[in-house]
Order: structure tokens, then C-alpha cells, then sequence
């Protein structure tokens, strides 16, 4: 069984149909990315994934269980985390805040416990703290944690974005355009990030972006949307050989790039 | 209730409503270009019949000068208070705008009372305005003819100006977006001011009617009228200005209805605006004929 | 470092405890009140704060909550003769009649029935944003007066409620004061504090991480209504008269007013400005005609208020992070000030 499936799922904005049948299916530990030129709709597609938008149509399924139509904050408790095309930190909070706040959702103490300070809160607290230091360490951000989010240089700010969605232990993790605005060497950098963290946290990843060094080198399974149609999916042999694909993307990109 | 009643309480509600609606239209302008409740528009309106109640009692001159005289003097201090509250904080966070325009509101309503005094001020009404005229078994003021007619008339002469002229075409690019609209050669800050100016000027004469009908002004005055005819304004849907006249008419018409048909329940007539408020925001937060906008992510 | 901390923190409420109890016996009646008005601002400054500032929901309904909570704290504490004379229209209805309640029972009854009212006001208006959150509140507030004002057989209506037992004195005031600071500190600095603000700093990024936003912002709403009900019980009390007017709009700008001023996401902000605004109305009292109201039933009455607007456009439109911003004292910032003695070339670093 598939980890996540997409089936026929549809987003329309008034006349606009920004995301027009779009199937999808995710498996254990794979890296699967998402390319298209801008306005494709790929974005939409997370939106619907993650619950930011309820699809005009079709459904989506999670561990077989049907997720369409719930709210962001219950996809990311079941287990799907993402990060954001522009950046979406908290910016006036610090580095640590960022990731503990994403740790939130598994604290079991009620409000009235953590204001009095009840043992059972202390505990989780204690713990949460602890973790998110530990995690922020393993991503690099741990000499960091105090600075405010904002204050952080562009490339770090994206792999604290990464690392918050991570701090919500999550098995599918999102990622829409993770190298944008990188150069070659932060981007060398990122995927070897990517990749470390898919072994590290054992995760399944769904990836947006235009980098065709990054997204050749580490997917397993490529999907072109073009004017919200899926015009190919398979391996990035067979996306790179695609006439469609090279009418509609590449062609372009390679002279934007 | 026999029919004249009813036509007697229709004709009454239609009247309401259009003062209502005069009102809304600035409201619904302004949220429609600057995505921003102007707080102070219901100050203006106040204002606006002090004007013309100093133009006509202090300075004796002829109503229709007066009138005139002071629905131009408003618009420009519509424009004084975008200049002064709003332009600054164009790109500030929401809540400081708000602020700012809560702010702005009191100031106006404070300044009143220092200028002009907290005691309420009769307001005269020309005779020409006040005869009784009798339809059928009805018998209305000549007044609550006047003014669903001169709202009506403003109403088409607006609804031109916006789509017809080349004025009303910077508005509405201002409105979808400032920064495209820069672009395209449009003076936003001008095309901002002039919408405070029309607006404030049509609150104006909503002021001076609601003076002529209920003749008593005083610096509160604006402050019910001006939240209910922003409520009026997101029914008919925010930034719609045939929208937010629906709205008014509704809200005017289903206020004297209430207290008409259900007596027990006049007290609780001011809460009827806020109750189909929140109705409306529940079930249809995009108003009437609002058209839905869901934020870009 | 921790424990020096909380050492001078109980020797600071040991020293305000010695200043009331010296101000309880020396201060004249007019200068206790405008304490008494200082910490009850401080209570509603706070609990709205919580909801503005820490939250970031713009709610415009405090002087609703402020009104339930003074209210039932009335109601239960007036004695029966008194309740009597107040209701000659209608009779009180039972069992509210019969019951006279202890102060302090009394004023949680005021906080928990606001805290209600949030409650029932939250399920629809928290699933709005912004200017259409506050316009709601604001409504929502509006309503609850004018309910007031029409039950007659419970508030007694626009005639308003006198003789309400006046409880409220610097112990009471002080004391509830600092339990709030306390609550609202441990509340902002734990695991829902945080959520609050990453609700505040961007709602769909808080909801992605896995933040019910429906159910933090009511416990928001519920919690800063709740200090909200206690400080109108409090402040009730201190009047000894309350009536539906007072409620009004005016009360939630005059709240307003102080955390702009003191900084919309600081509690030691909030708490200087609610003393500074609040004695600056009452120095600045003589601008206005001669008027013994108390400071919350003040109408608008002039050149005072005129000051007051244009201080609020001020600060919004120069200084718009108000005194402290985000900022908050803390003993350790105090004592490294303490320490770059500037006799000592090159001080401590
Ligand atoms: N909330 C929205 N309302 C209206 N149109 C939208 C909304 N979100 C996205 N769109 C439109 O849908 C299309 C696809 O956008 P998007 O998914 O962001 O593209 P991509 O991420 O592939 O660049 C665009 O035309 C965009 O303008
Ligand atoms: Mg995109």
C-alpha cells in the first residue's frame, strides 16, 4: 500500500482551474519531486495535501485513511510536515522557539498545567527542550538557537524551516522549492542535507523545485504539471527523454536559469 | 397591522435604509482600495452637519449654499485624515492601521465636542423639506421622498463614475493592486485621496439628511450610524458599492420592521445590526455580492 | 542565577507589601483610588494584552467581558437590602435574590462567567481574522450592553446597580494584580505561550505545525476575558456603582490606549503604561470642567480626551512599538545596568 495517494484531486479558484486531476502516489522512503514552469499549479497541489485548501474535487488518502478535508493542523498530527515556498517563519521569535513550537502538538499537558507548572508539563518541557537543541545540533543551527529567526542569513533560515517541520516527527515531509535562491554551492549543500535527513529521520520525501541538479540527482520518481495536467511521471531518465516535457519546461528553464 | 401601517413602517425603512446606504458606500470604498475599516468615517458624517449647521444658523446663509458648501468641506477633511492617519502607515501592520483609525475617531469626535460643544444642537430644517404630504391614507414628510431619490440618483451617478471614467478606473486598479497599478502609470496616493473624498463627500449628504430628518446633532452622533452602516456595508459584500446600498436598505428596512412587528423587542433594536452581522459573517462572510477571496499561501 | 532571581522577585513583593500597607494607613481616599484604578488597569491592560498582543487577535469586545464580570460580582456580593432598594421596577429574579457571596468567591464567579461568555462570543467570531474579528467583538460587546440595559429583572437595566459593598481596597487590588502578572508570565513563557505567538506571527505556518488555531485562540479569548470579568468585578466594587453606559466603547479604547503605549507584546510595558496613562487621566483632569465621576464612568468631556485620541494617533503613527516593544524587564538586564558602572573605565561588558 502506498504511503500517500492522491486521487483525481482538482483545485479551481473561481474560473482558474490551478490543479486539474492531479494523481499522485507516495511510497516508503522514496524522494519524489514535483517540477513544472511557474503557475503550474504545484504549489496548490501541497496546499491540498496539507489541508491549506480543501480540493474542489477528488480525494486524498494517508495510510489508506481518507485525509481530505481536514484541518492543516491534523494532516501535520497524522504525520505530514512541509516547508513553505517563501519562507514562513516566526519571524520575531528565536531559533529554538521556532523548532519547540512545532513540538507543541504532542504535548499532552492541558494550559492550566503548564501555567502552574505541574509536574506532568515540566516533564514535557523538560523533554521538548531538550530534543529540539538536540535537533537543531544535528542540523547545523545549534551555535544559533538564541538569535531571533529572522536575523538568520537566507540559506539558514530554509533549513531551519526544514528542521521545524521535522521537529513535528513527521513520515512525509513537504518541501516547496527548498533551493530556491541558492547557488551551486548551497545547493551541492542542500541535497546532500536532503538526503542525510531522509536516512536520518527515515522519511518519505515530496519535493518542489527547479533545480534539474537537484531534482535529477536524488528522485526516485518525477512528476511535470503544466497548466494543472500532469503531462508526464516517471524516472528522471525517462522526464529528461520527454518531448512534452522539454516543449513545456525544460527548454524554458534552461534559458531562465 | 393593516396596510397603510405597513406601507406607513416601508416607506420609513426605505427611507432609514438609504441614509444607511449613503454611508455604507464610503465604508465599502475605502475597505475596497485600502483593505481598511475607516473607523472615522462615521465622524465625518458627524461633521458634516455641524458644517452646514454653522454655515445656516451662525452664518444665515441660504441652505442650498450651505449644503453645498459643506459637503465639499468634508470631502476635504476626508482627505486631511487619510493624509494624516492612513498614508504613514501604508505598509504597517493591520492592527496599527486599525488603531490609527480608531484613534483618528476620537480625535474627531473629541475635537467636537471641544469645538462645538457636548450639548446636542437643534438643527434647522427648511420648510421645504418638512411638508407633509398625504398618499392614500398615508401621510409622509416630504423628506422621506427626497432622500431614497437623491441616494438612488448618487448611486448611478457613482456607479458611472467608477466604471466610466478614467478616475473610476484608477480606483478599481488601486484596489486589485496597489503596487500593479503603480506600474501601470496610475498615482496611487491620489487615486487613495480622491476615493476619501467622494466617499466622505456622500457621507456628508447622508449626514445632512439624517440632520434634516432627525434634527438633532451632537459629536456622538456619528458613532451608532457609523457601525452600522460598516455592517450594512460587509452584508451588501465589502467593496461593493451596490453591495453595501443593499445592505443599507436591509439593515434599514429590518430595523423599523422589527420594532414595528415585534414591539416587545424595541430595546434590543441597536443589537439587530450586530446580530445580522454575525449571522452574515457565519454563514456568508463575503456578504451579498462580495465576491470570495481565499489568501494565496 | 535563577534562584537569585526569585530572591529579589519575593524581596520586590515584600517591599510593595510594606509600601501598601504604609499607603493603606497615609494616603488619602483620593490617592488610594487612583492606586486601586492603576492595578485594576494593569489586570485589564494585561488580559487584554494577552488576547492583542501575545495572540495577535485584534478583539475589541473588553468592555463586554469587563461588564459580566462586574455584574455577577455585584449581583452576588450586594446585600439584600440593598438589592431591594436598587430593584423597585422589577423584583430580582431568584436565586439571585436570596444569596449574598464572600468577595472573593464572588470576583472568580464575575472572571468565570466572562470566561463563559468568551466562550459562547468565541465559536463564531474566532473563526474570523482581523478587522472582521474586531468589528464582530466589537458587536458582541455592544450586544452585551444592550442586553444589559434590557433585563431589567437581572441588571436592573439602564438604571444600573448602587450600592455595591466597596470591597475592593490596595490589598485586594495589589494582590490580584500580581497573580495575574504571574499567571499571564508562566502562561505566555510555556508551551501554549509559544503557540499563541506563532498564531500571532503567521496563522497558516502555526496551523502547518500542527496548531489547532480554533481551539488556542479560545483558550486566548477565555482566559484574557477571564482577568477581564475580575477586573470589572474589582473595579465595580471600587465604584460602588456600575450601569450599562459605563460599558461602552470608551472602556475598551481607554484599554486599548494603554498597550499600545506600553507595547503590544510586553507585560512590563503593559504595566507601566496602565500606571502612567492612569494617573496621567487623573493629573490631567483639571483640562476638563469640573466633573466628579469616577474615571471609568467619565464621558467624554473635552480637551482632556482630545489629548488622550491624539496621544494614541501618536503613538501608533511615530513610536508604533509603543515603550517596550517585545522587550520585558529582567532582573539580569537590570544588574548588568547596575554593573557597567560608568566610573569604572570600560565597565562590564
Ligand atoms: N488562493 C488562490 N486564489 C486564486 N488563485 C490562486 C490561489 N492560489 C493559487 N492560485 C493560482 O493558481 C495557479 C497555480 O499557482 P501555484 O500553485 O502557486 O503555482 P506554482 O507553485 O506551480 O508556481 C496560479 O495561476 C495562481 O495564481
Ligand atoms: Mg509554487
Amino acid at each position: 500500500m502506498s504511503l500517500l495517494k492522491a486521487d483525481q484531486i482538482t483545485m479551481q479558484f473561481g474560473g482558474l482551474t490551478a490543479v486539474n486531476n492531479f494523481n499522485l502516489e507516495l511510497n516508503k522512503n522514496e524522494i519524489v519531486a514535483l517540477i513544472g514552469p511557474n503557475g503550474a499549479g504545484k504549489t496548490t497541489a501541497f496546499n491540498m495535501i496539507t489541508g491549506v485548501y480543501n480540493p474542489t474535487k477528488g480525494k486524498i488518502y494517508f495510510e489508506g485513511k481518507d485525509i481530505t478535508g481536514l484541518r492543516p493542523d491534523q494532516i501535520t498530527s497524522l504525520g505530514i510536515a512541509r516547508t513553505f515556498q517563501n519562507i514562513r517563519l516566526f519571524k520575531e521569535l528565536s531559533v529554538l522557539e521556532n523548532v519547540l513550537i512545532a513540538n507543541h502538538l504532542n504535548v499532552k499537558s492541558n494550559v492550566f498545567e503548564a501555567i502552574f507548572k505541574l509536574p506532568r508539563y515540566m516533564k514535557e518541557e523538560k523533554s521538548m527542550i531538550s530534543k529540539s537543541i538536540e535537533l537543531l545540533d544535528k542540523v547545523g543551527l545549534g551555535d544559533l538557537k538564541y538569535e531571533k529567526s529572522s536575523s538568520l542569513p537566507y540559506g539558514k533560515q530554509r533549513r531551519l524551516e526544514i528542521a521545524r517541520a521535522l521537529a513535528t516527527n513527521p513520515k512525509i515531509l513537504l518541501l516547496d522549492e527548498p533551493a530556491a535562491g541558492m547557488n551551486p554551492k548551497e545547493t551541492e549543500d542542500l541535497t546532500s542535507f536532503i538526503k542525510e535527513i531522509k536516512e536520518q529521520f527515515d522519511l518519505t520525501i515530496f519535493m518542489i523545485e527547479h533545480h534539474m541538479q537537484v531534482v535529477m540527482g536524488i528522485s526516485n520518481v518525477i512528476y511535470v504539471l503544466d497548466y494543472g495536467i500532469t503531462i508526464a511521471q516517471g524516472s528522471p531518465y525517462d522526464i529528461q527523454n520527454n518531448q512534452k516535457v522539454i516543449e513545456a519546461y525544460l527548454g524554458v528553464s534552461e534559458n531562465d536559469a | 397591522m393593516t396596510l397603510d401601517v405597513f406601507l406607513q413602517h416601508i416607506t420609513n425603512g426605505i427611507s432609514l435604509g438609504s441614509l444607511y446606504a449613503l454611508i455604507a458606500i464610503g465604508y465599502t470604498m475605502v475597505y475596497g482600495i485600502l483593505r481598511l475599516i475607516n473607523f472615522a468615517h462615521g465622524d465625518i458624517f458627524m461633521m458634516a452637519t455641524y458644517f452646514a449647521f454653522y454655515g445656516v444658523v451662525i452664518f444665515s446663509l441660504p441652505w442650498y449654499f450651505v449644503f453645498v458648501f459643506a459637503i465639499i468641506l468634508t470631502g476635504i477633511l476626508g482627505i486631511i485624515v487619510e493624509k494624516t492617519a492612513y498614508k504613514t502607515l501604508r505598509d504597517a501592520p493591520k492592527i496599527s492601521i486599525l488603531i490609527s483609525a480608531i484613534g483618528a475617531s476620537y480625535l474627531l469626535e473629541n475635537l467636537a465636542v471641544v469645538i462645538f460643544g457636548g450639548r446636542p444642537k437643534a438643527f434647522p430644517t427648511p420648510d421645504l423639506f418638512n411638508k407633509v404630504v398625504q398618499v392614500g391614507n398615508i401621510s409622509v414628510q416630504r423628506l422621506t421622498f427626497i432622500i431614497p431619490v437623491v441616494t438612488v440618483a448618487l448611486l448611478f451617478m457613482l456607479l458611472y463614475l467608477i466604471n466610466k471614467t478614467k478616475s473610476g478606473m484608477a480606483m478599481r486598479a488601486v484596489s486589485k493592486d496597489h503596487e500593479t497599478a503603480r506600474l501601470m502609470g496610475v498615482d496611487v496616493d491620489k487615486t487613495i485621496s480622491f476615493t476619501f473624498f467622494i466617499g466622505s463627500m456622500l457621507a456628508a449628504v447622508g449626514g445632512i439628511m439624517w440632520a434634516l430628518k432627525f434634527p438633532q446633532i451632537q459629536p456622538l452622533m456619528g458613532v451608532i450610524p457609523g457601525l452600522k452602516c460598516f455592517i450594512a456595508a460587509v452584508i451588501g459584500g465589502i467593496g461593493n458599492v451596490t453591495g453595501a446600498v443593499v445592505g443599507g436598505f436591509i439593515l434599514g428596512i429590518g430595523e423599523i420592521m422589527l420594532v414595528a412587528l415585534l414591539p416587545s423587542l424595541t430595546g434590543y433594536r441597536d443589537a439587530f445590526a450586530f446580530i445580522l452581522l454575525i449571522v452574515i459573517l457565519i454563514f456568508k462572510p463575503t456578504g451579498i455580492m462580495g465576491e470570495k477571496i481565499s489568501e494565496k499561501v | 542565577m535563577k534562584k537569585r532571581n526569585l530572591i529579589l522577585t519575593i524581596i520586590s513583593i515584600i517591599v510593595l507589601a510594606i509600601f501598601i500597607f504604609y499607603a493603606d494607613s497615609n494616603f488619602d481616599a483620593y490617592q488610594v483610588r487612583i492606586l486601586n484604578l492603576c492595578a485594576i488597569y494593569t489586570i485589564l491592560g494585561l488580559s487584554m494584552n494577552l488576547i492583542n498582543g501575545f495572540t495577535g487577535l485584534f478583539s475589541l469586545g473588553h468592555a463586554g467581558f469587563m461588564a459580566v464580570g462586574a455584574y455577577t460580582t455585584a449581583l452576588l456580593t450586594m446585600s439584600l437590602a440593598a438589592k431591594e432598594q436598587n430593584f423597585f421596577m422589577q423584583p430580582l429574579v431568584a436565586p439571585l435574590n436570596s444569596i449574598v457571596w464572600p468577595f472573593l468567591p464572588s470576583l472568580l464567579a464575575g472572571g468565570l462567567m466572562a470566561a463563559f461568555v468568551a466562550y459562547l462570543i468565541g465559536a463564531p467570531a474566532l473563526r474570523l481574522k482581523g478587522d472582521y474579528l474586531a468589528i464582530a467583538t466589537l458587536g458582541f460587546g455592544e450586544i452585551i450592553r444592550v442586553i444589559f440595559t434590557n433585563t431589567q429583572n437581572i441588571t436592573n437595566g439602564a438604571l444600573g446597580l448602587k450600592g455595591i459593598p466597596s470591597s475592593t481596597n490596595l490589598w485586594w487590588s495589589f494582590g490580584i494584580a500580581i497573580v495575574t502578572i504571574i499567571v499571564l508570565l508562566s502562561l505566555i513563557n510555556s508551551s501554549y505561550g509559544r503557540a499563541f505567538k506563532a498564531i500571532r506571527e503567521d496563522e497558516i505556518a502555526a496551523e502547518s505545525m500542527g496548531i489547532n488555531l480554533f481551539k488556542h485562540k479560545s483558550i486566548s479569548f477565555m482566559i484574557g476575558a477571564f482577568f477581564a470579568g475580575v477586573g470589572g468585578g474589582l473595579l465595580g466594587s471600587l465604584l460602588g456603582t456600575i450601569d450599562p453606559l459605563m460599558f461602552r466603547f470608551l472602556l475598551t479604547f481607554n484599554i486599548l490606549l494603554i498597550i499600545v503605549l506600553g507595547g503590544m507584546s510586553s507585560v512590563t510595558g503593559t504595566i507601566i503604561s496602565a500606571f502612567v496613562i492612569t494617573i496621567a487621566q487623573e493629573v490631567l483632569r483639571f483640562l476638563d470642567e469640573p466633573m466628579n465621576f469616577g474615571f471609568a464612568v467619565v464621558q467624554i468631556t473635552g480637551l482632556r480626551m482630545v489629548i488622550f485620541s491624539a496621544l494614541l494617533m501618536v503613538v501608533v503613527l511615530f513610536y508604533r512599538n509603543g515603550l517596550m516593544g517585545s522587550r520585558e524587564f529582567s532582573w539580569d538586564k537590570l544588574i548588568k545596568l547596575f554593573k557597567r558602572n560608568p566610573l569604572v573605565k570600560g565597565g562590564t561588558k
